[in-house]
């Protein structure tokens, strides 16, 4: 059910934030709008207002002017109920070093307001989803980089949050770990998740995010989000180990929407139906291609970015 | 069940801890008795244990439950957290704080079973209360402290949580100081003569059950303050009308010391209902400097505050109204109110009707001095600044002038009876105007160059 004064499909809508620190202008006219079940890359240089234009999302700030809405709630009006939609991960986060694991999530589910009857139960399937449940009896602080991360995510979780806010969740983590963290976050998404993700670092964001929003100096960069990835209108890519120049021909009879092709390469729009794509493969091996590789496309999140701050 | 106090609990009152500190106090006290009270009695020791570990770090641990948080990256996501405000206070205040009131309790039993024995059930029940009372009051100032630091995010520095802490030793110290003015056998800590009996708006009270009563209530009121931090810490707002009630029970509690004036202005001609309006005055002047002095000069507040009038809803401005600016109209309102009595009573000399308006005049001044400089560059410093602006305004500029010999130019600084009677009123209230017209353009430069840059 949507919440009161909800715009459907819309999570997320900001307009015309401003928020000013005592010595400067943080965030300047910012206007963007996230879908739910999205994951939103929020990128830009350090400094640039990420973290910021964050923490107004979470309603831990007031704006200077514009507003702010979560799931139709105004983050001015209704702060307590915005927090209750939330979780939230900081990108210097802290634990409770001297608590076990599970006393951390069981800390986290109490004050999210789940019943001390049905804790143990949440506590178990946050632990489950981030992978610590081996870890649940060891103290907070004596986990390594990578595990503290993932029991600051479960703490953030653990009440199922609508929206999930992290600013630098890949920060420090070695590559096994961002992998890690990418597997999780599109899983949080499959479960309706809205994630809102910050970095500076476009790579780790290539694997999960959805669309990115890119921010320079307080302003959204081109004034709007870019779609990475279509999950409605999902692209593939075809590619021949030996040219053949009927291969757009090829497609098309078989009624496949052809983005752009040539003699080694095809980008198509194509369903993710797993029996689909193997008819496909299996028709295009039987014309005689040469059938090197086929995966998803995405549109890469650099070209994007560049492609954005070059046009602004 | 409340988590944070069970959070607390899970990491201050572990077992290890709990021997220890029953070990050591039991230790001491049984070192103590084989003195055979020759150097310290059991009582003595137990009564300063309690001071130590209860008022000294007990305010530590009640500052360090927010400062702590915000140090180890913790605060937002209890900000964040369903736990409401009355919840997170309680849980904080009596969860950080559980491990000094185990040691605690163990020092008061030990205390109070001597107190029983030796001056009966009474006098026992009577130091329960006390000694319960200077302990939340502390630690509730310590945490409230700690609260006013955090909104205002001055909370980074090393010596933070120990100034917080100071200021919950502070209070205790006040209490102690007044609670021992009113001990039967004196004191040697406030070189006061004992007082049996207090007179309060005309009626002689036993001072110890009014002070216990007066301790009770300022506790409930330093509680309700920390509510009302944690509230504004949650994103939740506050109403004016809590701060209105405190100042309608300071003024009351206040005013009911009259006697204490009898000595002075009464001989100048000022009756009981003059006395009364000025300690109310003098009340709310204080409030509102320490107010002003604490709470954050919001422009964003002041704009929508602005706006709100503006568009014809008051109303709506009122219910936004800082704790200082509710302090202030009191002040003023009651200085009005004290002129008035004055000039019926046609108070001859000095403090006279124009020395009341002076003082409005100054306050008026003052406050609007706090607001200009927060709006002027480098905010960070504003307070810092305007605080520094006042000593040369009251200290350093008159000593000069003394020096100079120039003592008729006094009343431009502060509330001095001179001559001609209008010249401190009329330059009172010059400044007055000037630094406010002063904040208000500061204020409108600032938003018009906020809205250029956005338009831009």
């Amino acid at each position: 059910m949507l919440s009161p004064g909800c715009v459907p499909g819309v999570m997320i809508e900001v307009r015309d934030l401003v928020y000013e620190y005592p010595s400067k202008r943080a965030l300047e006219s910012v206007t963007l709008s996230v879908a739910p079940q999205a994951i939103t890359a929020l990128v830009g240089p350090n400094g640039a207002g990420k973290t910021t234009l964050l923490r107004c999302l979470a309603a831990l700030e007031v704006p200077y002017s514009g507003s702010v809405a979560i799931d139709g709630l105004d983050t001015r009006n209704a702060p307590r109920e915005i927090h209750a939609r939330l979780g939230y991960l900081s990108d210097f986060f802290g634990l409770y070093d001297e608590l076990s694991v599970r006393r951390s999530l069981t800390y986290a589910a109490w004050s999210h307001a789940i019943a001390p009857a049905l804790a143990a139960a949440a506590v178990a399937k946050a632990a489950q989803r981030v992978g610590i449940v081996d870890r649940l009896e060891s103290k907070a602080g004596e986990l390594s980089r990578g595990l503290r991360q993932r029991l600051a995510i479960a703490q953030a979780i653990v009440h199922a949050p609508k929206v999930l806010l992290l600013d630098e969740p890949a920060a420090g983590l070695d590559p096994q770990a961002r992998r890690d963290l990418s597997a999780l976050l599109v899983a949080l998404k499959d479960t309706g998740m809205t994630v809102v993700v910050s970095s500076h670092i476009l790579a780790e964001l290539e694997d999960y995010c959805t669309e990115m929003i890119v921010i320079e100096a307080g302003r959204i960069v081109g004034g709007k989000a870019v779609k990475v990835r279509d999950d409605e209108r999902p692209r593939f890519l075809i590619e021949l180990a030996r040219a053949r120049n009927d291969l757009r021909t090829f497609l098309g009879a078989a009624g496949v929407e052809v983005v752009e092709a040539d003699e080694y390469h095809a980008l198509i729009v194509f369903t993710r139906n797993a029996a689909a794509r193997a008819k496909l493969v299996r028709d295009l091996v039987g014309a005689g291609f040469d059938v090197a590789s086929f995966g998803e496309s995405t549109k890469a999140l650099e070209q994007a970015y560049f492609a954005q701050v070059k046009r602004a | 069940m409340n988590p944070e106090f069970v959070r607390n609990f899970w990491l201050e009152l572990t077992p290890r801890r709990t021997v220890f500190m029953s070990v050591v106090l039991a230790l001491i006290f049984f070192a103590a008795a084989l003195s055979g009270g020759t150097t310290y009695k059991p009582s003595s020791v137990a009564e300063f244990l309690f001071y130590f570990i209860v008022v000294f770090w007990g305010s530590r641990n009640a500052a360090l439950s927010v400062v702590g948080e915000i140090r180890d990256h913790t605060w937002d996501s209890q900000r964040l957290s369903s736990l409401g405000a009355g919840t997170m206070v309680w849980g904080k205040l009596f969860g950080a704080t559980i491990y000094n009131w185990f040691g605690g309790a163990i020092c008061l039993a030990v205390l109070l079973a001597y107190e029983f024995t030796h001056q009966g059930s009474v006098t026992a029940v009577i130091d329960l209360v006390y000694y319960l009372g200077i302990g939340v009051i502390s630690q509730a100032a310590a945490l409230l402290a700690s609260l006013i630091a955090a909104r205002r995010r001055h909370v980074q520095s090393r010596l933070g949580a120990f100034a917080y802490q100071l200021v919950g030793v502070l209070a205790a110290i006040f209490i102690f100081a007044v609670w021992n003015a009113a001990d039967p056998q004196g004191s040697f800590f406030t070189h006061t003569e004992p007082t049996d009996f207090i007179v309060w708006w005309g009626q002689s009270f036993d001072a110890r059950p009014f002070l216990l009563v007066s301790l009770a209530t300022f506790a409930a009121w330093t509680l309700v303050g920390c509510y009302r931090q944690m509230r504004i810490e949650l994103k939740m707002r506050n109403g004016p009308f809590v701060w209105l009630a405190f100042l309608a029970f300071i003024g009351i509690y206040a005013a009911g010391f009259d006697a204490w004036l009898a000595g002075g202005p009464q001989g100048m001609g000022w009756d009981v209902v003059a006395r009364r309006l000025a300690l109310a005055m003098s009340a709310f002047g204080i409030l509102t400097y320490v107010m002003v002095l604490l709470e954050p000069k919001d422009r964003v507040l002041y704009r929508w505050m602005g706006g709100q009038i503006a568009a014809g809803s008051p109303d709506s401005a009122f219910l936004s109204l800082q704790a200082w600016m509710m302090s202030y109209f009191g002040a003023v309102a009651v200085a009005v109110a004290l002129a008035v009595r004055l000039d019926q009573l046609e108070a001859g000399s000095a403090p006279d009707v124009s020395t009341i308006v002076s003082a409005a005049g100054f306050l008026t001044r003052d406050v609007g001095l706090f607001v200009l400089f927060q709006s002027l560059p480098g905010r960070r410093r504003g307070d810092f600044a305007a605080v520094v602006a006042l000593f040369a305004l009251y200290a350093i500029l008159p000593a000069i002038l003394n020096g100079l010999d120039l003592t008729s130019a006094l009343p431009l600084f502060y509330p001095k009876p001179g001559t001609p009677p209008w010249f401190n009123p009329a330059a009172a209230w010059s400044e007055a105007i000037l630094v406010t017209v002063l904040s208000v353009t500061r204020l409108s430069a600032r938003e018009h160059a906020a809205g250029e840059s956005a338009r831009a």
